[in-house]
C-alpha cells in the first residue's frame, strides 16, 4: 500500500512510504530482511523458553532448564565428556548411511522415471515398503547384525531409501517432455538422452529431495541410537534421561538442531555452486 | 536456380499417403486419411481450428509419433523415428537450461560428431544469424522468451536439417516479438534454403511465412484446402508491411478467416 502525504505536509523527505505488514501476500524480501526476520523468530523462541523457565515452580525448574543452562551443559559435555566424539560418530552414521541410500536411490529413481517397464516392475513393491515404519525393522536388524554400527546404518538406510526413490521418481517424471523430444529430434540416442538431458534436467530437484530426506535421516538417527547404542548423540541423551538430566537431553536436541540446519545450508550452498544456471533471475 | 516452392524443378521432400492417427484404442481419430506432398525448399503452413490434428501431423513427420495407418516418407525414405534430418522447434522453450546459449547451439552438432573447432565456428555463425552475438555465454534463465526460442532455432538449424518442423514456434511470445521472429525466420530460411513445415493458428503468420497453406478441418483432421500463396509470386518478403501492401493479401486473409469460421461453427 502506498500512502502519499499532502504536498504541503511537513514530511517532505517521506513522499511515499510503504506500510509494512507481516501478512503482505507473497512480497519479495531482501536477503537482509529475511535474515533479520529469521533471527527475530529464533530470538522470540528463546525468550519464550527463558520466560517458561522462570514461571515454572522452583521445585520443577530442573525439568525445564533455561537456555543458558542448556548451553552450559553442552560446553561441559564437550570439554569433559568427549562429546565431540559422539557428534562425529552420529555424523558418520548419518552421512555414510545417507550416501549409501543415495547411491542406490538416485540412479534407481531416475531409471524408473525414464523406463516405464522398470517402473511398472518395481514401483508397487517400493511404494509398499514406504508404508512400513522403519522402526519396526529394529528387532529384525538387531537379530541380524547385533547392536553394531552396521545395524544402525541399515536402519538409517531403510528409513530414507524408499522415500528417496519415490521422490526422485517424481522429480524425473516432472522433467519437461519437450526437452527429451528435442534431443531425440536432434538425433540423440537413448543413452545420450538419459545422461545428457534427463540427468542434468533433474539434478537440481534431486539435490532438493536429498536435502529434505536427510532431515528425515536425523529423525531415524535418534531412534537408532536410543536403542542399543553406547555412543552417538542419541545414546548420550538416553543415558542422561536415566538420571533425569534434562539439561543434557536438551543439549542433545540442540546439537541435532544445529547440525540439521548446518546440513541444510550445506546442501543449499552445494546446489547453488553446482547449478549456477538454475538461479532465478535477479537472485 | 530454382524459385522457392517451384512445383516442377524441386525434389519431393515429404510425402504422406493416407495417413491416419487414432487415439484411445481407435475410438478417436485425430488425423484422418491425410495425403500430401511437400517439395524441397517449400515453406508450408498447417492451419486450422484448435484440436484439429496439426500438432499430431507434424509430430508424425518428426517421427515422435506413428501413424495408425498410412505411410510417411522423407526424400523417398520411410520415416521410422526422429532424426536430425528433421529439426523440430516446439512451442515450449526447449533450450537446455543447464547449457549456455553457445553450448546449446553446439549440442546438436556434438551429437552429429562435429569437431570442437567446427562446432565453435558454426556456433558463432548461428549466434549471429539469430541476433544473439552478445549472449553466447548466457544461460537460458537470463534470456527472454523470444531469445530462448532463438537459441532453440539456432541449435536446430546448426545441424543443417533438410526439413525444419515448427509447432506454433512463436505462440508463447507477445505480438511485437512474434513479428520480429517472423521476419528473422524469413531471413534465415532464405539464407539456409531450408524446407519448412510450420503449424500455426495465426492466419497472418501463415500468409506471411508460407508459400503454401494447408487448411485442416476440425476434428477429425482432414485436408480442407491446399492453398498456394500465389500473390507473393514465390517471393519471401523481408518486411511484413510490404506483404500487407501487396494486392491479393486481403483477399487471401478474408478467404482464410471465412474458412476458419466455417470450421469453428460446425458442431
Ligand atoms: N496422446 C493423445 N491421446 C489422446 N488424444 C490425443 C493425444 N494427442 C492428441 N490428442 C487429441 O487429438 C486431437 C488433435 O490434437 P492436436 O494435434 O494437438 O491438435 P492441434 O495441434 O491442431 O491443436 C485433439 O483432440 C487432441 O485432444
Ligand atoms: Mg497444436
Amino acid at each position: 500500500m502506498i500512502r502519499l502525504r499532502r504536498r504541503n505536509g511537513e514530511d517532505v523527505n517521506q513522499v511515499a512510504r510503504r506500510s509494512v505488514s507481516l501478512f503482505e501476500l507473497r512480497t519479495v524480501l531482501s536477503g537482509r530482511t529475511s535474515l533479520l526476520l529469521g533471527l527475530a523468530g529464533a530470538t522470540g523462541f528463546f525468550i519464550i523458553w527463558e520466560v517458561g523457565h522462570y514461571i515454572t515452580p522452583e521445585e520443577s525448574q530442573r525439568f525445564l532448564p533455561a537456555p543458558q543452562e542448556v548451553l552450559g551443559a553442552l560446553i561441559t559435555l564437550i570439554v569433559e565428556k568427549d562429546y565431540i566424539a559422539d557428534i562425529l560418530k552420529s555424523c558418520f552414521r548419518i552421512f555414510a548411511s545417507f550416501f549409501a541410500a543415495c547411491l542406490i536411490a538416485v540412479p534407481l529413481g531416475i531409471a524408473m522415471g525414464c523406463f516405464m517397464r522398470l517402473r511398472a516392475l518395481l514401483n508397487p513393491t517400493i511404494s509398499a515398503f514406504r508404508y512400513l515404519p522403519a522402526a519396526s525393522f529394529i528387532p529384525l536388524l538387531l537379530v541380524w547384525f547385533g547392536p553394531t554400527d552396521t545395524q544402525k546404518l541399515a536402519l538409517l538406510v531403510l528409513g530414507v531409501i524408499f522415500f528417496l526413490v519415490a521422490l526422485i521418481l517424481d522429480n524425473t517424471k516432472a522433467v519437461q517432455p519437450e526437452l527429451i523430444e528435442a534431443a531425440l529430434t536432434m538425433g540423440a540416442g537413448r543413452r545420450r538422452v538419459v545422461t545428457e538431458v534427463v540427468v542434468p534436467a533433474v539434478a537440481p530437484a534431486v539435490v532438493d529431495s536429498m536435502r529434505n530426506m536427510i532431515a528425515v535421516g536425523w529423525t531415524y538417527l535418534v531412534i537408532a541410537e536410543i536403542v542399543a547404542a553406547s555412543d552417538g548423540i542419541g545414546a548420550v541423551m538416553m543415558r542422561a534421561g536415566r538420571f533425569l538430566k534434562v539439561d543434557i537431553i536438551m543439549a542433545g536436541i540442540l546439537t541435532i538442531g544445529i547440525l540439521g540446519v548446518a546440513t541444510d545450508i550445506l546442501f543449499r550452498l552445494a546446489a547453488r555452486y553446482a547449478f549456477p544456471w538454475n538461479r532465478e533471475r535477479g537472485e | 536456380m530454382t524459385m522457392p516452392g517451384d512445383q516442377t524443378l524441386s525434389r519431393t521432400a515429404i510425402t504422406a499417403s493416407n495417413v491416419t492417427r487414432q487415439y484411445l484404442g481407435g475410438t478417436f481419430t485425430a488425423v484422418d486419411d491425410v495425403s500430401m506432398e511437400l517439395r524441397e525448399n517449400e515453406i508450408v503452413c498447417f492451419i486450422g481450428p484448435s484440436g484439429c490434428g496439426k500438432t499430431t501431423m507434424l509430430r508424425m513427420i518428426a517421427g515422435l509419433e506413428y501413424p495408425s495407418m498410412g505411410d510417411l516418407t522423407i526424400f523417398d525414405k520411410p520415416i521410422t523415428g526422429p532424426g536430425p534430418d528433421r529439426g523440430m522447434i516446439f512451442q515450449a522453450y526447449t533450450s537446455f537450461p543447464w547449457l549456455t546459449a553457445r553450448k546449446n547451439i553446439e549440442y546438436g552438432m556434438k551429437i552429429m560428431g562435429l569437431s570442437r573447432q567446427e562446432r565453435s565456428r558454426r556456433s558463432d555463425e548461428f549466434l549471429t544469424l539469430v541476433h544473439l552475438d552478445d549472449f553466447g555465454d548466457s544461460y537460458p534463465a537470463s534470456l527472454s522468451g523470444g531469445m530462448k526460442q532463438r537459441v532453440a532455432i539456432a541449435r536446430t538449424l546448426a545441424q543443417n536439417p533438410g526439413v525444419l518442423l515448427m509447432d506454433e514456434p512463436f505462440g508463447a511470445l507477445d505480438a511485437q516479438v512474434r513479428w520480429e521472429m517472423q521476419e528473422m525466420m524469413i531471413e534465415i530460411i532464405e539464407r539456409e534454403n531450408t524446407t519448412v513445415v510450420t503449424v500455426t493458428h495465426d492466419i497472418q503468420e501463415a500468409i506471411y511465412l508460407s508459400d503454401r497453406i494447408i487448411f485442416f478441418t476440425r476434428s477429425p483432421g482432414r485436408i480442407k484446402a491446399d492453398i498456394p500463396v500465389s500473390f507473393k509470386e514465390g517471393r519471401r518478403i523481408p518486411r511484413k508491411e510490404e506483404m500487407l501492401a501487396l494486392p491479393g493479401y486481403v483477399d487471401l486473409e478474408r478467404q482464410l478467416f471465412a474458412m476458419m469460421r466455417e470450421e469453428i461453427q460446425q458442431k
